[in-house]
């Protein structure tokens, strides 16, 4: 494969660890700075196969030394654009581990480079390693038409760049993070937690980060990469049945295959039509509370009780172990800052309580018109929880509308059963008050919405209690 | 091909004292292999018998991946595997590794995948790796560490020790973790009657006794005085009994 190359290579290099008394040099690491970038660049900008050196040689840098150390490449290719650009830096990694005696490890700013001095003393120089790389970015990514290579050895100079390269990583970050469902035909899954929780499917989509919060899309892309047949795979999105709900034909075959059958169906942003598996450790459990029609939502963190009298480990171990439980729901932190969180349902519109150990972590994602309608624990139970929310007109009292189709969602709080309790408190009211309504006053003493109290007005009008 | 020695028992029993001679021995008769040694039990020290000084350990690791892992950019294994290596300690014969303190609340599904896959890429660099893990065995239940060639158990002359040794042979058992061999190694045996009455407890469980240590006044001395298994003189009784007990285990 290199026999113009003084050292072995091959991916049975990989891993290969160069031991603290074994180097002759250390590039970045946690003792210097470092960085390595690939940048698209155009074609006649580009000399192929050219190295630039910018500080000391090898020969020059004492041996067992630590320094500073960049490596920049610039690639040209007609089919190379700007957003492979992270894909094909990832591969410096794979590539240079390939070269014996030689360690790579991290990425980006964080690179950790080792030379051995056994390369050293067959006379490898920065040369020689910029040459190899790029011998086999060339043989392995046909597409690339011309590479070079410039290498920062001066720690000033390194410096100088990595403000310039941590822009750039940012830049790559803020497009990932922009991508959506609809951008890519992929999705990833997650069997880590069928340990415990043999039905969890966990589905990881650009707008649907993991339940344990670790995996996001590209760390699923990433991990699948490598090992394809491992605990984290591709899942072909297949045909979107509804993209409100997020039903894909894709993550419903994968769900009935991986739950053993035990599920059939899976939506990624709805709360109660086959909402998503919820495995147990996930870092937020959601829960319907009837009630008041809205939904809770509680994090590991916050030790007391929910309204619904439950704390979180009850109801983790409630709906947990890879369940699919209409009512509850187990997400990871990350998932409130999607647009499409739980859509179906309202998203954040629907929520009336949170635990305020989540809502300091979420605070940013909640919307303006929303900020003093929702409860955390100063609301303790439901009937308490019924007078703030029709304190501060929440949604769900009126009827809450869908940001993404306007639709109105829920018909808001309407009595499905007229007690003899009602009607007496209602008639007591009306009594003392003399007839002056005040609907607020309506909404402290009897928990009601106008809705609620015009229904049971209307009832009491028929049944000939009182005159309009 | 990495060997791997896991030394397991009762707290208390010399444990550690028997896995830094190991490593002692490995040290002295090495000639250019490479040694990994591994503290695996959260409630021992096999630091200070080594005269290492830790600064992280891969529990600190793991707490700060869960702690961080929504603001850590780009490919997750990269990094984490760079945090362990950063949490290797380099002496000049040997490296150390401290897995440190159990997990505390959160997920680890992730993490601990992450760090199957780092332990395993860094053990294959080293020819011996010597591990000394608390009676749970809990870095071997999550596989986390595979493959280990033998495993000593070491008892002394209390049944509670005795008790743990069967214990740890059943999880090892329950487990399947395919450990090549499992013997047992007395510690603190003051006369031949309790080797016997050992091997006779050993034998009901259906393992072997393969050494015994015998009580010696230069672990005492360098245990009240601070001192490292190094300074261990050559021809004190008990680290003779461990160059027996090492070659019976096939250590060079």
């Amino acid at each position: 494969m290199a026999e113009e190359f003084p050292f072995d290579i091959s991916p049975m290099y990989e891993g290969e660890r160069i031991r603290g008394k074994d180097f002759y040099v250390e590039l970045g690491g946690p003792k210097k700075p470092g960085f390595e970038l690939v940048r698209v660049a155009p074609m006649d900008e580009v000399e192929d196969g050219k190295f630039t050196l910018i500080g000391p040689d090898v020969p020059d840098i004492p041996e067992g030394s630590s320094i500073a150390f960049a490596q920049i490449y610039k690639v040209a290719g007609e089919k190379l654009e700007e957003a492979l650009e992270g894909v094909l830096e990832r591969r410096v990694h794979d590539f240079q581990n390939y070269i014996q005696g030689f360690m790579h490890l991290n990425q980006r700013y964080d690179i950790w480079l080792r030379l051995s001095k056994e390369d050293v003393k067959k006379g490898v120089t920065f040369k020689t390693i910029a040459d190899a790389t790029m011998m086999l970015f060339r043989n392995e990514l046909p597409f690339i038409e011309k590479m070079e290579a410039i290498y920062i050895t001066d720690e000033e100079k390194v410096n100088e760049q990595i403000h310039e390269a941590k822009e750039i990583y940012k830049k790559r970050d803020e497009r990932t993070k922009g991508l959506h469902d609809e951008d890519v035909d992929t999705f990833y899954g997650c069997t880590l937690c069928q340990s415990f929780a043999p039905t969890s499917c966990c589905c990881v989509s650009p707008d649907r980060i993991s339940l344990c919060g670790a995996i996001t899309w590209a760390d699923g892309r990433a991990a699948a990469k490598i090992d394809p047949e491992g605990p984290n795979f591709a899942i072909p999105k297949g045909e979107c049945i509804n993209p409100i709900t997020g039903e894909y034909t894709g993550v419903s075959d994968m769900v009935k295959e991986k739950s053993g059958g035990a599920y059939d169906r899976m939506t990624l942003h709805s709360f109660f039509d086959a909402p998503h598996t919820s495995c147990g450790c996930f870092e937020v459990i959601g829960f319907y509370i009837p009630e008041v029609d809205g939904i809770g939502w509680v994090d590991r963190d916050f030790p007391g009780k929910a309204p619904n009298g439950l704390t979180f480990a009850n109801m983790a171990g409630q709906a947990g172990g890879g369940k699919q439980i209409v009512g509850f729901l187990g997400v990871g932190i990350g998932y409130f800052g999607s647009e499409k969180f739980i859509q179906a349902d309202g998203g954040l519109y629907r929520t009336v309580w949170l635990a305020s150990t989540l809502r300091k972590r979420i605070e940013e994602n909640i919307p303006e018109d929303l900020k003093d309608k929702i409860a955390d624990e100063s609301i303790p139970d439901i009937d308490s929880l019924k007078k703030f929310l029709l304190k501060v007109n929440h949604p769900v009292v009126t009827g809450v509308i869908r940001k993404v189709d306007n639709k109105q969602i829920t018909e808001g709080w309407t009595l499905k059963k007229i007690t003899g309790k009602i009607k007496n408190d209602v008639l007591k009211y009306i009594e003392e008050s003399g007839g002056d309504i005040d609907l607020d006053d309506v909404a402290d003493k009897l928990a009601l919405s106008e809705k609620q109290f015009m229904q049971v007005v209307d009832k009491l009008v028929e049944e000939g209690y009182i005159e309009m | 091909m990495t060997k791997i020695v896991a030394i397991s028992g009762k707290g208390g029993t010399g444990k550690t004292i028997l896995s830094a001679m190991l490593i002692r021995y490995l040290i002295d008769t090495r000639n250019n292999k490479s040694i990994l040694a591994v503290d695996a039990d959260p409630d021992a020290n096999l630091s200070n018998e080594l005269g290492v000084k830790v600064d992280k350990t891969i529990g600190d690791i793991k707490e700060y991946m869960e702690r961080n892992k929504i603001d850590i950019p780009g490919d997750k294994m990269l990094h984490f595997e760079a945090k362990v290596m950063e949490s290797l300690v380099e002496e000049k014969n040997f490296d150390f590794l401290v897995m440190g303190r159990s997990e505390g609340p959160g997920c680890y599904c992730y993490v601990n995948n992450l760090l199957r896959e780092a332990i395993s890429n860094l053990v294959d660099n080293y020819d011996y790796v010597v591990i000394d893990t608390g009676a749970g065995l809990e870095h071997f239940s999550r596989q986390v560490i595979k493959d280990i060639d033998t495993l000593l158990i070491i008892t002394d002359q209390s049944k509670n020790s005795i008790n743990t040794a069967r214990s740890i042979k059943e999880i090892s058992d329950e487990l399947n973790l395919n450990i090549k061999n499992i013997y047992i190694v007395a510690n603190k045996v003051s006369n031949k009657s309790v080797v016997d009455l050992i091997k006779k407890y050993a034998s009901e469980i259906s393992l072997e006794l393969i050494g015994a240590l015998p009580l010696d006044d230069n672990i005492v001395n360098i245990d009240l005085n601070g001192k490292t298994i190094f300074e261990i003189p050559k021809e004190s009784p008990i680290y003779k009994e461990v160059i027996q007990i090492a070659k019976k285990i096939g250590l060079p």
